[in-house]
């Protein structure tokens, strides 16, 4: 039996379709769930996708954080469910502080979208298994609003509890404090990036496919889990 | 109705780029020497009168959603709103308004003594105007 994994939809959200797209593409069984759902039941995994949820009013993620699903995921996520959180995924897990920092406007004050190196720098987490500790790979980065910024202790702490998963490669594209891309929580369930890996699933519409590994790694969670 | 002010800034050590952006168009158009910051402003009006609890209840909200308090701070405040502030007016310059009322009054009266004078006067003219008339046709 293929792993459901469930996409929430939030008002404004724009990688939905993508995120079900990559599940399915990858082999698992993806599922809908909307912002004003009262249950995650049934799902193995949660994705919150990229887009501007509520329009970015307040703080990117600041008003989906609090999306009656949310609550949901919040349970789920502290009781080990896999989480990831990409782009504004990344926000709103900030916001709802299963992750610690915030993300701020780019520093270059300009939306960058482009294809980003990064380094991987963690395999311990339930969406990174599949990669190597200091392998190369390209996604997929565009946003406005992603330079990660924590306190010193925070940062501190990430760093020596290896919970940086990801960092860009080839200069810092928005400011981020220790060119930081992509973090996971303590458990290692938890996992929030700023780029994209639902677009690099498939070869017609990106020039990688490293974002595949990121399913796979879940997956295989997810059936040693069974 | 009252009125409270939450006043949301950037912390100073995170990064604003649209504070250095409004500073760089102010330099452009020649405004020089003005370093900006950047927030936001929230105004929350209740019926009724501003207690300590609904104060805390403020500061609660600003904590929960206004803002995020890992990159910003946050500042409560009560602001007079136009009636409130009347009456606050009032209440303080209560001497210099009863003073100026009074001289009110007395001006009143006195432009009113003045009015008196003026339409007597104008009554008498037209008296005398219309005797002129009447006299005139007399003649």
């Amino acid at each position: 039996m293929s792993p459901k994994i469930g996409v929430v939809t939030f008002p404004g959200s724009l990688d939905d379709q993508d995120a079900l797209r990559a599940i399915r593409k990858c082999g698992g069984e993806p599922v809908s769930l909307w912002h004003g759902d009262d249950n995650v039941d049934g799902v193995d995994a949660v994705i919150l996708p990229g887009g501007f949820s509520y329009g970015d009013y307040l703080r990117c993620g600041a008003i989906s954080r609090f999306a009656p699903v949310m609550a949901e995921v919040i349970k789920a996520a502290e009781a080990g469910m896999p989480v990831l959180g990409i782009c504004n995924g990344f926000q709103i897990l900030c916001e709802a502080q299963l992750l610690p920092g915030a993300l701020i406007r780019n520093d270059v004050r300009v939306f960058v979208c482009k294809d980003q190196d990064l380094q991987v720098e963690s395999v311990d987490t339930t969406w990174t298994s599949e990669f190597t500790v200091g392998q190369t790979i390209t996604l997929v980065l565009k946003n406005g609003e992603g330079g990660y910024v924590a306190d010193e202790d925070t940062l501190r702490r990430l760093e020596g509890e290896g919970r940086v998963v990801f960092r860009y490669l080839n200069g810092n594209p928005n400011g981020s404090f220790h060119d930081i891309a992509g973090i996971c929580n303590e458990r290692g369930n938890v996992l929030g990036l700023m780029p994209h890996p639902e677009h690099n699933i498939d070869p017609l519409t990106g020039p990688t496919q490293d974002g595949r590994a990121f399913f796979s790694s879940v997956f295989n969670f997810l059936a040693a889990k069974v | 109705m009252a009125r409270v002010v939450v006043d949301v800034m950037p912390k100073p050590e995170i990064l604003d780029p649209q504070g250095k952006a409004v500073t760089g168009a102010l330099a452009r158009l020649g405004f020089a020497g003005m370093s900006v910051r950047q927030g936001k402003r929230f105004e929350l009006e209740f019926d009724g009168e501003v207690t300590e609890e609904r104060l805390a209840e403020v500061r609660r909200a600003a904590e929960t959603l206004l803002a995020n308090t890992v990159i910003e701070t946050f500042d409560v405040r009560v602001e007079p709103t136009p009636e409130s502030a009347g009456a606050v007016d009032e209440a303080q310059n209560s001497q210099a308004g009863n003073n100026q009322a009074e001289n009110n009054k007395a001006e009143n009266s006195k432009a009113e003594n003045n009015k008196a004078e003026n339409s007597k006067a104008d009554g008498s003219e037209a008296q005398s105007a219309e005797e002129a008339e009447l006299a005139a046709r007399a003649g």
